[in-house]
């Protein structure tokens, strides 16, 4: 919460016109008494005509309109700020998740990550909107109100000092004798809440197991459990703003009867000053009771403001590229020296020290889980090592310049990104000048042709988020013409675990073997063929490379490998 | 408001509550307008200098009615939000009434995880419609004519300026701000789409978008969808603050032509100076009712829309079932004669021209690439969709004429996506048989190679499971269902090849003259299958037994070499 309020009082403009405002709304708050009373003083008391108490009446309609006014732009400057807010913790955390590496996507938890930047953000509005400009006004007015009812009656003046704190006390008080009950309570209500969803996403295997119809009662009992629940909680909410209702009033009344004590049996105050400070009590006590319902919203914004803090505090691993130009006439040679990772949680990749010569194909073989697409992570340029050294024509990668490194990449994963917009559009995502003729071109050859053939619009199909619509292979295919497209130097290619999809199959080993005849070529191969095929071998087994070398020498000398290769032949392994 | 009328059905169904709430709620607005009303007049009459007991009464008054406010605040707040969760225990209720029969086509429909985020969201947020839409006009008006009532025995004039201002804020501005409201709140909606659009582009496809350098282009449009979402919002906020200070300021304009009218009235004879100050106090009190009139067209707006949503999902999908009980005392043939089938809204078929026959008591294989309609035919067979051309049948009978409730009873069925509840290992497995004693609870478990405690506890979606885990659950739970038809989508894809012998073992003794069709992700374990049927983008490629396809050389057999040259 502290860095809320640090944000929001950094806000110099900000804070000046909450402030400003503030004192305004306080001044015609006690201007707008002090007219009502006099009016109705002289008209009453002074038996004066309404013309004689005109000047009274344009100056309370300014005080009435002054009042609103000066309201209005105290909400307004709560609004911006609470915009300003928003967007400035929108855009850190923009810049902070475009300067992640891929660390954080691999570990899964892109959804948190959406809903850190869509809702989290948005929970803090509250914070600034009514919190924030609730605090101050709470700060000034009662002040205000106090120090004009001090000075016009010594007695009732020290009742409201008096009884004052007694309204933060008791919310405090009932704060902490209440917080263990709603706790318990909030932990049912969220088990009872959850049951209606969870009710819902399995409806189907209700009904296939014919038990939706008793589903029913037990959603009406969950929902009547959530009720007894809630009602716990909030009955203790209502009790305690009945205290501070009974609170406030007393208070009022004491002064009331004060005041009334003293006008009538020692004749010490003018009614003009006891009608005063009698519509003056309320509004002091009413301030201090709002605040209470806005520190309860203020409240409201600490678990967002967590969320954000820790993401904006999670560890930069941010990649710091050079400015050596990389042109790619040729292939580049890559080589790993000693190169290490270490993710926060669990999997660790060993030291892993392999060269690639220029234009030669490299497979990384392994069981699930032994660190393949790590090390191809790695290559790409997109995860650093945690220690060791990732070399380009043996000069560190990290460099080179990152555009001229990435413009010679293509990394074809398993489960490649489609983004919403037409085929063309994105596989000419690599390429962005791509001309109409080429992108046919890669299209073909990447083994779409038959696909848009079937689609009305051919390449200019619209695909929705994430490719909606198209099967695993469709997406691999495109991914594959976007290689087309770029004609890169450097080829990092996730094979398919999968087997059944026969057309891409044919295309992908076609196609990868077009392009990696001008290309240096890593993969994390799960087929014979390729592995045959590599130039070299490196075998990784629990984060470890326990081999490189070719087909035949690996199988000469790795039991592990040789066990490997052996088992899928027999057909049965599987 | 003809979107509204289910709902407003379904709150007027807590008539009791409502009555209190209404009751207490009135009793409190008017004690507020008792208390000020005679603390003016207690302090002008105090200023003509009575005798000390005409004060005390007075002063007793004033206490009574400060009680009576605060304890009638408490008993309203009681029982408003008392009725506020029954109705929202009806809504679920009525609205799972609707859903139930339709959920399974609906959710093959949006094939997407936020519709039923969005059905919850929907219905909560129609809790609010009572709470602040039906029921605070109802309480504003009835304390105002209780006011009037009142204020008109001293002066019919400010009696009618109170009427007038109640127009004013509690109709015309929130009439006013309700057209607006509609159109900004639209708006909101729309750029915040827009920003989760591009946020989910921006996270799940990061790689692609860093390798091909397009990372701060779709940044910078992410920024742009921020600040244009923002700038909605924040319009939004200032209209609500707009509508709530015109409030505001009529309600204190209302109060100064009181104080002048008043003033005329004394000055002229024709009121009482004493009750001036009352009057006053009154017009300033009575309007603090109306202050939830401001937020009144925001929650009307969300009410209507969300209700809306919710019952046209539900009357769309309203499809003809038909009446025939299935057979079940012996296993069922299948056949499908010419069917084709498309996904709405999408522009290739899903399934073409598909034509084969299972005879009662036989073991087909499905196989095929991902998306080439092998779950589709599991939707048509368990009546999800209808076919678009061709026939399905079941035991001989037409699907159509089937009760899809009789069907899915007498159908072990397994999908790709099994749902567990929140409760015991037991509870989610009672649900497949109720009659299943322990011991075939635990034997089921067994087969599938899981040690469970009957009594673990399973949290909801099975979070606390695996993958693994959770489809040899489903196994599990399907043995103990134990009907004559079985449809498998892919049961052993998570479970290593051990577990999946021990479930295959136990299916086809179980199964022995039950019909069963599977869908496999693997070619392996496949020469026991009576038929196999290949498809590929939608349509049959061919079928046969394991021996028949692989000397065919077709399509079957590229798929296990390829299968063979693939590393485990």
């Amino acid at each position: 919460m502290k860095h809320l309020s640090r944000f929001a009082f950094a806000d110099r403009k900000g804070m000046t016109l909450l402030i400003l405002t503030s004192l305004l709304i306080g001044a015609s708050v006690i201007g707008q008494s002090y007219y009502f009373v006099a009016i109705v003083d002289r008209i009453f008391l002074g038996q004066q005509s309404l013309q004689d108490v005109l000047p009274l009446f344009a100056g309370l309609f300014l005080v009435l309109a002054g009042r609103t006014l000066f309201t209005w732009l105290n909400g307004k400057t709560g609004i911006r700020l609470a915009s300003k807010a928003k967007e400035h913790y929108r855009h850190r955390l923009i810049e902070k998740m475009s300067r992640q590496s891929i660390s954080t996507s691999v570990t899964g938890r892109s959804g948190q990550k959406v809903s850190v930047l869509m809702d989290s953000v948005d929970e803090l509005d509250g914070y600034f909107s009514r919190y924030i400009p609730q605090m101050i006004q709470t700060l000034i007015i009662p002040v205000m109100i106090l120090a004009v009812v001090f000075s016009a009656h010594l007695y009732s003046g020290l009742i409201m000092v008096i009884t004052a704190p007694f309204i933060p006390m008791f919310m405090a008080i009932i704060g902490v004798m209440t917080k263990k009950k709603s706790e318990d309570q909030m932990e049912k209500l969220s088990a009872f809440s959850g049951q209606f969803l969870d009710t819902l996403q399995g409806l189907v295997t209700l009904k296939l197991f014919n038990r939706s119809h008793r589903q029913q009662e037990e959603i009406e009992s969950s929902s009547l459990g959530f009720k007894t629940a809630t009602m716990e909680v909030l009955k203790v909410a209502f009790v305690s703003s009945l205290m501070l209702e009974f609170i406030s009033m007393l208070s009022i009344g004491l002064i009331a009867l004060e005041i009334a004590i003293r006008l009538v049996v020692y004749e010490s105050v003018s009614f003009f000053t006891a009608f005063f400070i009698l519509i003056l009590a309320p509004e002091f006590y009413l301030t201090l009771k709002e605040f209470g319902s806005a520190f309860h919203t203020g409240r409201g914004a600490s678990g967002a403001s967590k969320q954000l803090e820790e993401t904006l505090n999670e560890e930069d691993h941010s990649l710091v590229w050079g400015d050596q130009r990389l042109t790619y006439e040729q292939p580049p040679a890559l080589s790993l020296r000693a190169v290490q990772f270490q993710y926060e949680e669990g999997f660790a990749l060993d030291p892993v020290s392999v060269d690639i010569p220029a234009g030669s194909h490299l497979a990384v073989v392994g069981k699930s889980g032994s660190g393949k697409t790590t090390l191809l992570n790695i290559f790409s340029g997109l995860l650093p090592p945690s220690s060791g050294d990732v070399d380009v024509n043996g000069r560190p990668l990290y460099s080179y310049k990152e555009t001229d490194w990435f413009n010679g990449v293509s990394y074809i994963s398993q489960h490649p990104y489609l983004f919403s917009g037409t085929i063309a559009e994105n596989m000419a995502i690599g390429v962005p000048g791509a001309s109409r003729e080429e992108t046919a071109r890669a299209a073909e050859k990447a083994g779409l042709s038959q696909l848009l053939e079937t689609l009305e619009d051919g390449l200019d199909t619209s695909i929705g988020e994430g490719g909606r619509g198209l099967s695993g292979g469709e997406k691999q295919r495109i991914a594959l013409a976007r290689a087309f497209l770029k004609k890169p130097s450097v080829i990092l290619f996730d094979e398919p675990t999968t087997g059944l999809d026969v057309k891409t199959e044919t295309v992908l080993q076609r196609s990868i073997q077009e392009l990696s005849e001008a290309a240096t070529m890593i993969t994390v191969a799960h087929r014979l063929h390729t592995i045959q095929a590599a130039d070299q071998i490196l075998v990784l087994d629990e984060g470890r490379a326990v081999g490189t070398g070719t087909h035949e020498q690996l199988k000469a000398e790795l039991p592990l490998y040789r066990q490997m290769v052996t088992m899928q032949k027999g057909g049965e392994g599987a | 408001m003809k979107d509204l009328k289910e709902v407003v059905r379904l709150v007027t169904l807590e008539k009791k509550d409502i009555l209190l709430s209404i009751l207490f709620g009135f009793l409190a607005g008017l004690s507020a307008v008792g208390l000020f009303a005679s603390s003016g007049y207690l302090i002008s009459k105090a200023a003509l200098l009575p005798p000390l007991y005409a004060l005390t009464v007075l002063i007793a008054f004033l206490k009574l009615f400060g009680f009576a406010r605060a304890l009638g605040r408490y008993a309203e707040r009681y029982f408003s939000h008392r009725a506020t969760f029954s109705i929202l225990s009806h809504l679920r209720v009525t609205f799972y009434k609707r859903l139930e029969p339709t959920a399974p086509r609906l959710f093959q429909k949006y094939r997407s995880g936020d519709l039923l985020a969005r059905i919850v969201g929907d219905v909560e947020s129609l809790q609010n419609f009572f709470l602040r839409v039906y029921y605070p006009p109802v309480v504003l008006v009835i304390i105002f004519l209780g006011t009037i009532v009142f204020t008109s025995i001293f002066s019919l004039p400010v009696a009618v300026v109170l009427l007038l201002g109640l127009v004013v804020t509690g109709l015309v501005i929130p009439a006013w701000y309700s057209v607006k409201q509609r159109k900004s709140s639209r708006f909101v909606r729309e750029s915040r789409g827009q920003l989760s659009t591009e946020a989910t582009e921006f996270i799940y496809g990061f790689r692609d978008l860093k390798i091909h350098q397009q990372l701060s282009e779709k940044q910078e449009m992410l920024q742009q969808a921020s600040h244009l979402y923002l700038q909605q919002q924040e319009k939004d906020s200032r209209e609500m603050l707009a509508s709530h200070s015109w409030n505001t300021f009529v309600t204190l304009m209302v109060s100064w032509v009181v104080l002048g009218l008043g003033a005329f009235l004394v000055s002229s004879g024709d009121l009482n100076g004493l009750f001036l100050a009352m009057l006053v106090m009154i017009s300033l009190t009575v309007f603090e009712n109306a202050a939830p009139m401001a937020v009144l067209p925001a929650h009307l707006e969300d009410s209507r829309r969300a209700s809306a949503r919710l019952f046209s999902l539900v009357d769309e999908e309203k499809t003809e079932n038909g009446t025939k009980e299935m057979d079940a005392s012996h296993a069922p043939s299948i056949r499908m004669e010419n069917v084709s089938w498309r996904f709405p809204e999408e522009p290739r078929q899903a399934l073409t021209d598909v034509s084969f026959s299972i005879p009662a008591g036989s073991k087909t294989a499905i196989v095929g690439a991902s998306g080439s309609g092998k779950s589709t035919i599991f939707q048509l067979l368990l009546k999800f969709h209808a076919a678009d051309a061709g026939v399905v049948k079941v035991g001989g009978e037409d699907i159509r004429t089937l009760d899809e409730e009789s069907l899915w009873a007498h159908t072990n069925v397994m999908l790709q996506e099994n749902h567990f509840f929140f409760g015991t290992i037991r509870d989610n497995l009672s649900m497949a048989n109720e009659g299943a004693t322990e011991e075939q609870q635990q034997a089921a478990l067994a087969s599938t190679g899981l040690s469970f405690s009957l009594d673990k506890q399973v949290l909801e979606k099975g979070e606390n499971l695996s993958g693994g885990e959770k489809q040899r659950l489903a196994a599990a739970r399907v043995f103990l269902k134990g009907k004559r038809l079985w449809l498998l989508d892919e049961p052993t894809s998570s479970v290593d090849t051990l577990t999946e012998r021990s479930i295959y073992d136990r299916l086809f003794r179980q199964a022995q003259d039950d019909t069963v069709i599977l869908i496999s992700h693997r070619l392996n374990g496949l020469e026991k299958m009576d038929q196999i049927i290949v498809m590929e983008d939608g349509e049959i490629q061919e079928s046969g037994s394991y021996e028949d396809l692989m000397s065919r050389r077709g399509l079957f057999y590229e798929m296990k070499q390829i299968e063979q040259t693939i590393l485990a």
